[in-house]
């Protein structure tokens, strides 16, 4: 498998907080999910993979480059899509200025630019309101111009934070539906704590607790983690999710002990 | 979003893009999105005061190069706030381009902000010269723009005005030294090297990497 995201005990501290604390994973084309209770370093590993922030240790290589190295980050920007939790817009701007502005920037050639923008605009759903100033959208409609700027330029390697926070139940399943569409030509990972997400668009899932990944499996074999465990939640997946996070830290727990 | 949707051929809403079409489209929403056309503005309204204090001879206690400093130092505020970015992560990690319309920005407002006031002052007399208010200017809008990258953008207009109170209290009790360039004679080359530095050192950090994220302000 040609694996575009290639991490070996990858580590980021903000001061004495580890926030990623030894990360090994190998993801390819496709949608991985990476789940994970609030505070478990999601946000933190996936900013190292968007080049947002350096990893204080450990080895990184996206789309089979070192974006420590200022070429290779370069073209990985180049061929990224990058939706953060929290994006900002600037409100007099319409729907299809913001997602050309991002195009523009991306370095895009020129004259496949307005195709683009039209696609992604159309592709998130927001085709009748291409002409409308940001500033009049809804919460839902603002996130979904965030994805249609993070996927304008075909990226090879799509990472969304949170990308269905504020969408409505339909435009989820819409979204879900994009993202199998974005995953059958690019690696897409989507950091999320609604496991309903990952059940329904996502081939590979990781759960992280305390900065390292404590499961990696399919939707199904992390379902199938729940069985015998009695665990809470109201969905299969749920209690997989709840199961095995228990799982991990009692684990946890026994070695700090021993 | 629907399925159908995702089905629908896109439609070309706009001609095609030429190369330089592009560079002129980008720089273009790089300015709005930073709100240049208010900042210059604001830029021809701090002239305007300016030519207003010079032509009815404002002349407030106890110096008269007091209140055309105050508006050097508005200007630098104005052109500190033009950094913030509305986009935070996403625009910061996009390709080669992004630095050299920082760059330019914070050149072209700078000579912007100096050119307006200059002509402001022109016919009249303005304390120290055209040549202190050019150091002045710029060297406040060095100050700025470090602030800018330190604070953010949008808190980045303190330490201008910080600067300028402590300027008026070195005015008002004769410190010397070339740092607080404002206090220093128009053709002081220490207070110009000084100036100089700081204008540059606040380009450069706005360039490679400019005002800190406004998410994360």
């Amino acid at each position: 498998m040609n694996d575009n995201i290639v991490i070996t005990d990858l580590a980021r501290r903000f001061g004495r907080f580890k926030a990623v604390a030894g990360v090994d994973l190998e993801v390819g084309a496709g949608v991985f999910g990476l789940l994970g209770p609030n505070g478990a370093g999601k946000t933190s590993l996936l900013r190292m993979m968007a080049t947002v922030i350096r990893p204080s240790s450990g080895r990184l290589r996206l789309l089979g480059r070192d974006p420590g190295s200022y070429g290779p980050r370069k073209e990985i920007r180049r061929r990224l899509g990058y939706l953060p939790q929290n994006f900002g817009h600037y409100p007099s701007f319409t729907v299809a200025e913001f997602v050309e502005y991002f195009a523009l920037l991306k370095e895009m050639p020129p004259q496949r630019i307005p195709a683009a923008v039209a696609s992604a605009i159309e592709r998130v759903g927001l085709g009748d309101r291409a002409r409308k100033k940001l500033r009049t959208l809804s919460g839902g409609m603002l996130r979904r111009a965030g994805i249609a700027q993070a996927i304008v330029n075909d990226p090879e390697l799509v990472l969304l934070d949170e990308p269905t926070a504020g969408l409505d139940p339909e435009q989820r399943v819409a979204f879900r539906a994009l993202l199998r569409e974005l995953g059958q030509r690019a690696t897409v990972v989507v950091s999320t704590h609604l496991v309903e997400d990952v059940g329904a668009a996502c081939t590979e899932v990781a759960l992280m607790d305390g900065g390292k990944i404590v499961f990696r499996g399919t939707p199904g074999e992390l379902t199938a983690g729940a069985e015998g465990a009695g665990a809470a939640g109201d969905a299969p997946l749920e209690r997989g999710y709840s199961a095995v996070l228990a799982q991990a830290r009692a684990t946890a727990a026994a070695a700090a002990r021993s | 979003m629907t399925a159908a949707a995702l089905r629908k051929p896109a439609p070309l809403a706009r001609p095609r893009l030429t190369p330089a079409g592009a560079g002129l489209r980008l720089v273009r929403l790089h300015l709005a999105s930073r709100s240049v056309p208010m900042t210059l503005a604001v830029l021809a309204a701090c002239a305007a005061v300016l030519r207003a204090a010079l032509w009815r001879n404002w002349a407030p206690h106890p110096g008269p190069q007091q209140l055309p400093l105050a508006i050097e130092a508005g200007t630098a505020m104005v052109i500190a706030v033009t950094t913030r970015s509305p986009f935070g992560e996403p625009e910061r990690i996009t390709g080669r381009w992004l630095p050299y319309l920082r760059l330019s920005t914070a050149l072209a407002l700078t000579g912007t902000a100096a050119g307006v006031l200059a002509a402001a002052s022109a016919g009249a007399h303005l304390p120290d010269g055209d040549l202190a208010m050019l150091r002045n200017t710029a060297g406040l809008a060095g100050i700025a723009l470090l602030s800018a990258a330190v604070l953010g953008g949008s808190l980045a207009w303190i330490t201008p005005v910080v600067y300028w109170l402590v300027t008026e209290f070195a005015l008002s009790y004769g410190w010397q030294t070339p740092w607080i360039w404002p206090a220093r004679p128009p053709h002081d080359r220490g207070a110009a090297i000084c100036a100089a530095l700081v204008f540059a050192a606040g380009v450069i950090v706005t360039t490679v990497r400019g005002a800190r994220d406004s998410a994360r302000e």
